[in-house]
């Protein structure tokens, strides 16, 4: 039943773009017609209408078709348009989805399309990231990773200075005395807080792109594979298919009880989100992407502010990946499509992109040519993806992982026994990945 | 044509539009459903699947987290039901009678019943936040602590009943006005000429009158309370801990973000087996034993 109602739903949702996928009349410019390829992407991300519009400036004769949904259903739309025989041309999806979809069937491996070079100018965790199998489903538009904002007016009369190196960077403890300092109000009469919420996900606790870097820190990489601490920085075996005894060891269940202590210990961070609540000044600190820095720049929050490393417990860690573009691999229009991502996410088209967002590059070439990835602030985003950055744990069951991870923390942070709670997380996610 | 046949047009003409419909938008997905419930597979890849047979079943009933689904749906329609039928009854005595203001009352309690469960949901989370609220700004005024609701384990399902009970007592109200509205006047009088008082005549005539009134009403909020789904997708995500993961929104949860359509299929065949249960118990228990 699932399978016909999401077959019918995706075609009527998509019939409009796929009949707008064919071909218009001829015409003098364009003798085989206007083309027509359908993209669907979440609202306010790339591409953008300036990417389009350049791109469009140079392939006339073919034309973009977007399908915006907000981020949060874009993965459920695309499990809807998996079932559909005639999907968009492009997919604009969340980069640790790559296995997920590839092993699927749902994207088309770009190899072929690939010119000369362009696979060693990609950034290795975006080529770790977009690679299934041997076969590369993405180049990347973007890299993405973490690190602490600061109000730097507020910690000034405090005397709090920030590290601006990563050798440097603080500890969580180190990271929770300035928020306690920084913090105006207690119990239920709060003014500033010292951490902002998550403005992540659903803007409640637990997504696992930022808050299970809570976790990983307590691992160690460089431990014996066997160990606990190894399997804690992982979170996941190397073959994607086992949680249990990586997810839920007892390091990572002391990562957890941190991550809890900052909403019910320190009571530095509120369990609910606060829009905005940096940028109005009602937290100190705020953990976020090197382009809300371009929101800072563009809207002057009227305060002067900073960015130090995102502190760490055992082990310095942040997750990369971000929002990619593929081919669907059901795409009448392979060809024009790879094109697209290509020219998209490569060259001058992407260079004005990153530039515009302060968007990390995916590609070597462009962030050897953006000046201010190498000045403070923004290159510690750049250090951080360099020497900390792992992609969250692959799995061609990610997103499940994904979903698990994020409910559990979340319940976890609003009071939930730490260990109970990963235990069930690792008892429910091992047979999805096993599958 | 004759006579016979241009009967048989004009049903096919008026009926056959419905009856196709029907079929295809209600039994054929439902008879699709049984058939996925037997197989495992993945909606990204659904051309990919093993027969399981009752496989799903089995999963379902030894799964801890979908028996909690069950049972926290149960206990919001059980919340849902025993608050509404008393509060929309009272409302609609209130508006049977010649007190004042009673269109604007009417009106009022009747607006939330024509507003989007949506609308409804996302405004109840700004009402119901931790933080900033409007009800924790109340109960600070009232020297009350602050509650946290939708993020406490045991405060987010009465504080969803207590939504729904803001949204449907007006539905409620209005048809056990028409009920309230269809007793015979004479009845009552009967009953103030032998000497009952108001209490007793609304204990002992209105109330066992209105049974049909009460059967439907019931049946009614239970299926809605039972197809709840915005509640948890908005304000949520069926936490903390499950204990606002209604099956509805269960299903959804199973199908499209964790990739198990057949067990999904599974949990819809049971909850509609269930759902069906309830209201045939429903309406044997509260069969009408009075009537006029």
């Amino acid at each position: 039943m699932l399978r016909f109602a999401t077959a019918l739903l995706a075609t009527a949702l998509f019939a409009a773009p796929a009949l707008a996928g064919d071909r218009s009349a001829p015409t003098a410019d364009c003798p085989q017609g206007v083309l027509t390829l359908s993209v669907l992407k979440p609202l306010n991300n790339p591409p953008t209408p300036a990417m389009i519009s350049a791109w469009e400036s140079g392939n006339k004769c073919i034309k973009i078709a977007l399908n915006e949904v907000p981020f949060g259903q874009l993965a459920d739309k695309i499990s809807v348009l998996a079932a559909a025989t005639n999907p968009p041309d492009l997919l604009m999806f969340d980069g640790p989805n790559t296995q997920t979809y590839a092993a699927a069937g749902i994207l088309l491996p770009l190899d072929k399309y690939f010119p000369a070079g362009l696979k060693d100018d990609i950034v290795a965790p975006t080529l770790a990231e977009h690679t299934y199998e041997g076969k590369i489903y993405s180049p990347g538009t973007q890299q993405a990773s973490l690190a602490l904002y600061y109000n730097a007016d507020m910690l000034a009369p405090l005397g709090i200075t920030p590290p601006k190196d990563l050798d440097k960077a603080w500890t969580w403890a180190q990271a929770i005395e300035a928020m306690k300092k920084c913090q105006k109000g207690e119990g239920d009469n709060v003014s500033v807080w010292g951490l902002a919420p998550s403005r992540f996900g659903n803007a409640t606790p637990g997504f696992v792109f930022r808050d299970f870097l809570f976790v990983r820190t307590f691992g160690d990489p460089k431990a014996p594979p066997e160990s606990s601490l190894y399997k804690t920085y992982w979170g996941i075996s190397p073959d994607g298919k086992t949680a249990q005894g990586w997810l839920n060891t007892p390091e990572a269940v002391e990562g957890a009880k941190l991550f809890a202590d900052l909403f019910n210990v320190h009571k530095i961070t509120p369990k609910a989100g606060i829009p905005n609540a940096f940028q109005d000044k009602k937290a100190c600190f705020t953990i976020d992407v090197s382009y809300f820095a371009a929101g800072l720049v563009n809207n002057d929050p009227g305060f002067k502010w900073g960015v130090t490393p995102l502190p760490y417990v055992r082990t310095p860690v942040v997750h990369t990946g971000s929002l990619t573009l593929g081919v669907t691999a059901k795409s009448t229009n392979p060809d024009e499509a790879a094109k697209f991502v290509i020219d998209v996410s490569t060259g001058k088209i992407a260079e004005d992109y990153n530039r515009a967002a302060r968007a990390l590059p995916a590609m070597k070439s462009i962030g050897a040519r953006i000046e201010w990835l190498k000045e403070y602030p923004l290159n510690i985003f750049q250090e951080e993806v360099e020497k900390w950055g792992h992609p969250r744990p692959p799995s061609a069951h990610f997103a499940q992982y994904d979903k698990i991870v994020s409910d559990a923390l979340r319940d976890i942070a609003y009071g939930a026994d730490a260990k109970t709670r990963l235990d069930a997380a690792a008892r429910a996610v091992q047979p999805l990945l096993a599958r | 044509m004759t006579r016979a046949l241009r009967h048989w047009a004009a049903v096919i003409a008026f009926v056959g539009p419905f009856l196709f419909m029907l079929l295809m938008f209600q039994y054929v997905p439902v008879a699709r459903m049984l058939w996925d419930s037997l197989w495992d597979f993945a909606l990204l890849n659904p051309d990919k699947r093993t027969f399981v047979g009752l496989g799903n079943y089995l999963d379902l009933f030894d799964d801890p987290d979908r028996r909690q689904a069950f049972l926290v749906t149960f206990g919001f329609a059980a919340g849902v039901v025993l608050t509404v039928i008393p509060v929309s009854f009272l409302v609609a005595v209130y508006l049977n009678g010649t007190l004042p203001a009673r269109a604007i009352v009417r009106a009022v309690v009747f607006l939330p019943v024509v507003t989007s469960a949506v609308v409804i949901a996302t405004m109840w989370t700004f009402l119901l936040d931790p933080n900033n609220g409007l009800i924790n700004g109340a109960l600070v005024i009232l020297g009350l602590p602050k509650l946290a609701f939708l993020t406490s384990k045991a405060q987010a399902l009465p504080s969803v009943i207590g939504m729904m009970l803001w949204q449907q007592t007006g539905f409620a109200t209005v048809l056990f006005l028409s009920g309230l509205q269809g007793i015979p006047r004479d009845l009552e009088d009967a009953a103030r000429v032998d000497g009952c008082s108001a209490l007793q005549r609304l204990r002992h005539v209105v109330i066992p009158l209105l049974s049909r009134t009460t059967v439907f009403i019931v049946v009614i909020m239970t299926v809605f309370s039972l197809q709840a789904f915005a509640p948890a997708l908005i304000m949520t995500s069926g936490g903390p801990e499950g204990t606002t993961n209604f099956v509805a929104f269960d299903i959804y949860q199973l199908a499209f973000s964790l990739q198990q359509p057949g067990l999904a299929s599974a949990v819809s065949a049971v909850f509609m087996a269930v759902v069906m249960g309830i209201s045939l118990v429903q309406m044997r228990l509260l069969r009408t034993r009075w009537t006029y």
